[in-house]
């Protein structure tokens, strides 16, 4: 008898925690997760494409300043950029952060952004943020060939990006097809090259190049000889270099430089949608990103990214960003789904 | 078979209401049953829908080119070389561990039930933390094998035990040798165990996304998490998506096909006798060995490096400030998901002990149809729909509950049946002619009898639920993270250390589930 | 072993009579049902006495059962009325479920709660009564099955079969039937077992002087359980009456041959007496002239030194206590089979004397 009464009173608990949870469900992100509380409540809910860590000692910098809490949904540049598009007015986003900036246009054409407000661009200088300012830079990467070093003299690089589709890199170079950091390199190329030579030349990576998930994957791979060369970013080695430095101690980086489609400097954009029911607190925390001590995180964090505004200069280890040459590329201009368009013609998706 | 549809129209001829409480409708729980089967088809209706939606041209298009060639190919030989694999090494343990002389075959039983516990991506990221190079078909193939033979195992080995041994005897005594009998007498019975275990271990290749994301090996899923990824759920992806679902309904018509009419029930009565054991002789250190090295590079092996990279990383990765929310989370999902689905799959596991008619077999066959859905297919269909339908449940804990409820509706359905087989109709009109009223008489009589089948089964949707990655990818609310989606954060960010606590920690969740399967299947045969 | 005169017998009653009398508890009114497109029942019409005993009787197939489970409340007839005590229970204008029938229902193999303790089991109606008079009338009623009350705490399933079923039937008494329904309750005992559940519960069910319906494919059951016995064949009722009326005197040859062993004979019918293969046998009310075929029991041809009727052995069956006999007519050229207790004086190939006992039906040929 005890015993199934004890059965029966776990039935019972079972429902009752089930209640409970769906009740709450009502609410989006009724849980006690420690990123706070949710977006109907006080406090910003941020689509964040960047680098977890990094938005999230951005947001830790800023509740303490602030006292706002930030919660986070975490995802790639064009799954959150489509996400907001597919959610419309209804979506639960204030803030948008990415990567590259090809989505920040995206979600631009789409009509969701409200125009920053003006502190913040003062702060941050034109060549970082569109005209339109309905967005803006809050921090750049640099596009960059790692090779093994033990593999690869340095006489035997290819000159441009555009070389890698030739058949003596067949089997020799990696990327990271299915990420947004890859797709921006593709998007600056079909702005530069046109679209007849980007096509051809993704074609020609379908054969030539290894896909990993990942660019940290792919420069592993790399220092681990599987691969030659793969084209990424440049903060991953840094960031790796700052830790243990295991999974780059034979990496090489290369800067194509020369105004090439591969010395692409992206910029990682952020805005705040129009829907936002927090819009005061969304623009305070741009501003905030991209004042001196949000952009005083990119130079002493562990990120290794490139601050852009309030004139803090970049982490004394990298290239500072005028010595790299990047072709001068509209950002507006960058066409996302275009690209992912072509690569899955490609067959790279 | 009279049908609850006719009993239904015969109720309504004869007036509203002039029928309190007549025995053979059931008209409510038909309700429900039919509601929660419709959902549970939502999925299928939603690549359906996008299917047309997306217009003929544009689907051949998307269809019909050589990235979806690639993947059919990659995702077709992963199933050829992964379920005969998984078939040999299933049927030739059960084998030895149930019909032989093996020495400790108590302790192999349980080991090597026990991979089942270390979820697949658990498994993939041990072997890619070990070997970074492993990528690709051959590794998708070992990784698969190792992780997914014990759903072989498991019924071939209840089924072997409860197989009259008279029958092999018999085949004996008409001059088979050993052998003979086994590939004449003892592998045709099997079929039943043979082809649900193939059928399960393909739907399980076909859905599966972090394991072979992490070896770098394409399939659907893994490819339309990256369509997903890029486009959110764009027409590319969806199209992806209905091939998938294609290939899992050909699956399912397949097993119906080959398990056929098959029924293999011991006819006649009396006691059966316990089954011959072949004594293996010199063959005991070759299949002691066997044994030892599946068992040591399906379990031992990735639990030695869940441990190790929690030793490489020290005090420093027990981040309790994620670790303690997370696992919060996923028991709160889990209990949730567990409830939510046991109450769902109860009227159609009624209707079906109860009531079976044709009505009642196409309910289940809708959730069975379900279940074959890959987590990525119905978290796309959710997360479209819910934006364009009922945007106030989108990205709640609502809508992700009522996945997981879909998704794992077949393991509460299959003990909600057997528990209710325990407690048959005629108990409950006993019950009623004593006076009590048809509802009392569930809650005296039908509800403690099928209570521990009915806890067995949401446990192990529970169990489910903690390891579930897709879906709740796609679905979770805003600042919520479960253990496997932290443990799939770090894991792609190749922080291998941190990710290392929480893949423990699904393992150790999963323990019971793979003690709850060994018992269910057991009972299974047995009945 | 030999039957009462015939001059005694009752008319045979071929169709019930159909007038739901003051003392009528159940009476059913051309009841059918049907399960899709089959019809299981096809127009039943029943009367019970108050506190009599009916039994239902048929081969497997025939609807007994699905008729019981009408009676029951558990399913709802088709078309058709039942009423009990002149109250309406189905039919056109309404329907009274189960537990509002005020019956008592003992199910083939008793239907006991495995999860409850045989107290528990009978105490299961017992709810609204204090917990020591409960404890009092569980003993009580175990007493009047012939169960020891020490049995009350044990489980359902440390009890032998018959135990269950006088445990299932110590349940339904307690909850105070109007009208008990024991459907096939002895068929899974074993043979000795049987007949003696079958008669401690016929006894205890008298004592109580409760309406009770009894299904059975086992027509010895049925004849000797039942003060009505109702035989059942594809969905009607063959023919309704007592034991001794439906044995001696069926309403045709089915029911004749699935009553009993039967001998079946041509005959020639003139006025009452029918002649046959065994002389000329009277026959009482003959449906026809002519040709008929005619049945006797064979308990009705008795070996005789003085018999008229000479039979060779064929050969025998030995039973124990009887010896079927198979005996071919010379003069007829017929084989018949007959009961005898002594077996030593049939040998094969002996010749024996033969006479009738009684009266024969007939039955119009073919």
């Amino acid at each position: 008898m005890l015993k199934r009464k004890s059965t029966l009173a776990g039935i019972a608990l079972l429902a009752g925690a089930a209640l409970g949870l769906t009740a709450c469900g009502g609410s989006p992100s009724a849980s006690s997760s420690s990123a706070g509380a949710g977006a109907s409540g006080d406090g910003i809910t941020v689509y964040n494409a960047q680098h977890e860590a990094l938005t999230k000692s951005w947001a830790d910098e800023f509740t303490k300043e602030t006292g706002i809490k930030v919660t986070l949904r975490n995802g790639e540049d064009p799954e959150l950029a489509n996400q907001i598009i597919q959610e419309g007015a209804a979506s639960p986003a204030d803030v948008f952060l990415t990567e590259n900036s090809p989505s920040m246009t995206q979600v631009e054409n789409a009509g969701l952004f409200a125009d920053i407000d003006k502190d913040t661009q003062d702060q941050v200088p034109a060549a970082y943020r569109p005209s339109t300012n309905k967005w803006t830079g809050i921090a750049a990467r640099s596009t960059v060939l790692v090779y093994n070093k033990d593999k690869v003299k340095e006489s035997e690089l290819p000159k441009s990006l555009m070389d890698l589709s030739q058949d003596q890199y067949k089997g020799k170079w990696a990327a990271s097809p299915s990420g947004a950091d890859f797709q921006a390199i593709v998007s600056a190329m079909l702005e530069l090259k046109g679209e007849q030579a980007t096509s051809d030349w993704l074609k020609a990576m379908k054969n030539n190049s290894k896909a990993y998930k990942g660019n940290s994957t792919a420069m592993k791979a790399v220092n681990a000889g599987e691969v030659d060369m793969a084209v990424i970013y440049h903060y991953y080695y840094f960031g790796d270099q700052a830790k243990t430095g295991e999974n780059s101690k034979n990496i090489g980086m290369h800067y194509f430089k020369n105004q090439d489609p591969g010395a692409f400097v992206s910029v990682s954009g952020g805005g705040v949608l129009k829907s936002s029911k927090h819009a005061a607190e969304a623009q305070q925390f741009l501003k905030f990103i991209t004042g001196k001590k949000g952009q005083e995180v990119l130079e002493n964090g562990s990120s290794y990214e490139y601050p852009i505004a309030s004139e803090v200069p970049a982490n004394a280890k990298l290239t500072p960003l005028k010595d790299l040459q990047a072709p001068t590329v509209d950002a507006a201009k960058l066409n996302s789904p275009k690209v992912i368009d072509l690569m899955t013609q490609a067959g790279l998706l | 078979m009279s049908t609850t549809l006719d009993r239904d129209a015969q109720r309504v001829r004869a007036g509203r209401g002039s029928h309190p409480g007549r025995p053979s409708g059931v008209p409510g729980l038909t309700i429900i049953a039919t509601l929660v089967a419709l959902i549970s088809l939502m999925p299928l209706g939603y690549v359906a829908y996008m299917t047309v939606a997306t217009g003929w041209d544009t689907a051949v298009a998307l269809i019909f080119r050589p990235r979806v060639m690639e993947l059919l190919s990659n995702t077709f030989w992963l199933v050829v070389c992964t379920v005969p694999a998984c078939l040999v090494l299933g049927v030739a343990a059960a084998w030895l561990v149930e019909r032989t002389g093996l020495r400790g075959r108590r302790l192999w039983g349980a080991l090597l039930a026990a991979p089942l516990a270390v979820p697949a991506f658990v498994n993939s990221y041990a072997w890619v933390s070990a070997i970074p190079s492993m990528a690709g078909l051959s590794s998708g193939v070992l990784i698969a094998t190792l992780s997914y033979f014990p759903l072989v195992y498991i019924p071939a080995a209840a089924t072997l035990a409860r197989l009259d041994p008279a029958i092999e005897q018999s085949a004996a005594s008409l001059g088979l040798g050993p052998w003979a009998v086994f590939f004449r007498v003892v592998l045709p019975q099997l079929r039943i165990a043979l082809t649900g275990g193939g059928l399960l271990v393909s739907l399980h290749l076909l859905a599966e996304y972090g394991a072979f994301a992490m070896i770098r090996f394409d399939t659907f899923t893994t490819a339309i998490m990256e369509q997903f990824r890029s486009t959110f759920n764009g027409q590319a992806g969806n199209m992806l998506a209905s091939v998938l679902v294609l290939g899992c309904l050909l699956l399912l018509l397949a097993e119906v096909r080959s398990r056929g009419n098959a029924r293999y029930a011991r006819i006649g009565s009396g006691v059966q006798s316990s089954p011959s054991i072949l004594p293996l002789r010199w063959y005991q250190l070759p299949s002691q060995l066997f044994l030892l090295a599946l068992t040591a590079l399906a379990l031992f092996f990735p639990l030695w490096f869940v441990i190790r990279w929690m030793v490489v990383g020290g005090p420093a990765i027990w981040n309790l400030s994620e670790y303690l929310p997370a696992l919060t989370q996923t028991l709160g999902y889990g209990l949730a998901g567990a409830a939510v689905t046991t109450a769902a799959a109860f009227p159609l596991a009624f209707l079906a002990v109860r009531k079976p008619s044709w009505f009642s077999k196409t309910l289940e066959l809708a959730n069975y149809v379900t279940s074959s859905m890959p987590g990525i297919v119905v978290g796309l269909a959710f997360v479209t729909v819910a934006i364009r339908l009922t945007p106030a449940l989108y990205q709640t804990n609502t809508v992700l509950v009522i996945a997981y409820a879909l998704l794992f509706m077949p393991r509460a359905l299959v003990n909600l049946r057997a528990g209710l087989a325990q407690a048959p109709k005629q108990l409950d009109e006993a019950a009623q002619a004593l006076g009590v009223s048809p509802f009392r008489a569930f809650l005296r009589v039908t509800l403690p009898l099928s209570a521990p089948a009915v806890a067995s089964g949401a446990a192990l949707v529970f169990l489910a639920i903690t390891n579930e990655l897709t879906a709740t990818l796609l679905l979770s609310p805003n600042g919520t993270n479960t253990l496997a989606t932290y443990f799939w954060s770090y894991s792609t960010s190749i922080d291998y250390a941190s990710a290392a606590p929480y893949a423990f920690t699904l393992i150790l969740l999963s323990a019971p589930m793979t003690y709850l399967l060994l018992q269910q299947s057991k009972k299974a045969v047995g009945q | 072993m030999t039957g009462p005169s015939p001059s005694r017998l009752p008319a045979p009653a071929v169709s019930p009579a159909i007038d739901p009398s003051t003392d009528s508890h159940l009476f059913l009114e051309a009841v059918t049902k049907n399960f899709g497109s089959q019809a299981v029942l096809k127009g039943i019409d029943l009367s019970v006495t108050r506190g009599g005993t009916t039994a239902i009787v048929g081969p497997s197939g025939s609807g007994k059962t699905t008729l019981l489970r009408i009676i029951a409340g558990f399913e709802a007839p088709t078309t058709g009325r039942v009423s009990l005590s002149g109250e309406a229970v189905a039919g056109p204008d309404g329907w009274v479920p189960a537990h509002k029938r005020s019956i008592g229902y003992v199910a083939q193999d008793g239907a006991l709660f495995p999860h409850l303790t045989v107290g528990q089991n009978i105490a299961f109606s017992l709810g609204h009564i204090p917990r020591a008079r409960r404890k009092e009338r569980v003993a009580e009623l175990m007493t009047m099955v012939r169960l020891d009350p020490d049995y009350a705490k044990r489980r359902p399933h440390q009890l032998s079969g018959g135990q269950q079923q006088r445990v299932a039937l110590a349940r339904a008494l307690a909850h105070e039937p109007q009208l008990m329904l024991l459907d096939e309750p002895f068929s899974a005992l074993d043979a000795g077992l049987r007949v003696a559940t079958r008669r401690a519960i016929a006894e205890v069910l008298k004592e109580a002087g409760v309406t009770t319906i009894l299904v059975t494919h086992d027509q010895a059951e049925a004849l000797s359980f039942a003060d009505q016995v109702a035989i059942m064949r594809d969905g009607n009722l063959a023919q309704v009456g007592n034991p001794f009326v439906v044995y001696t005197r069926p309403a045709d040859r089915a029911t004749a041959e699935f009553l009993g062993d039967a001998v079946i004979l041509d005959a020639w019918m003139e006025g009452s007496l029918a002649t046959c293969a065994l002389g000329a046998i009277p026959v009482r009310r003959p449906p026809v002239q002519g040709e008929v075929v005619i049945m006797l029991r064979p308990e009705q041809i008795r070996i005789a030194e003085d018999g008229p009727i000479r039979g060779t052995v064929l050969d025998t069956v030995y039973f124990g206590p009887e010896t079927t006999v198979r005996l071919l007519l010379p003069d007829a050229g017929e084989t018949i089979s007959v009961r005898h207790w002594n077996a030593a004086i049939a040998r094969p190939g002996t010749e024996l004397r033969l006479r009738v006992v009684g009266e024969a039906v007939a039955f119009p040929k073919g």
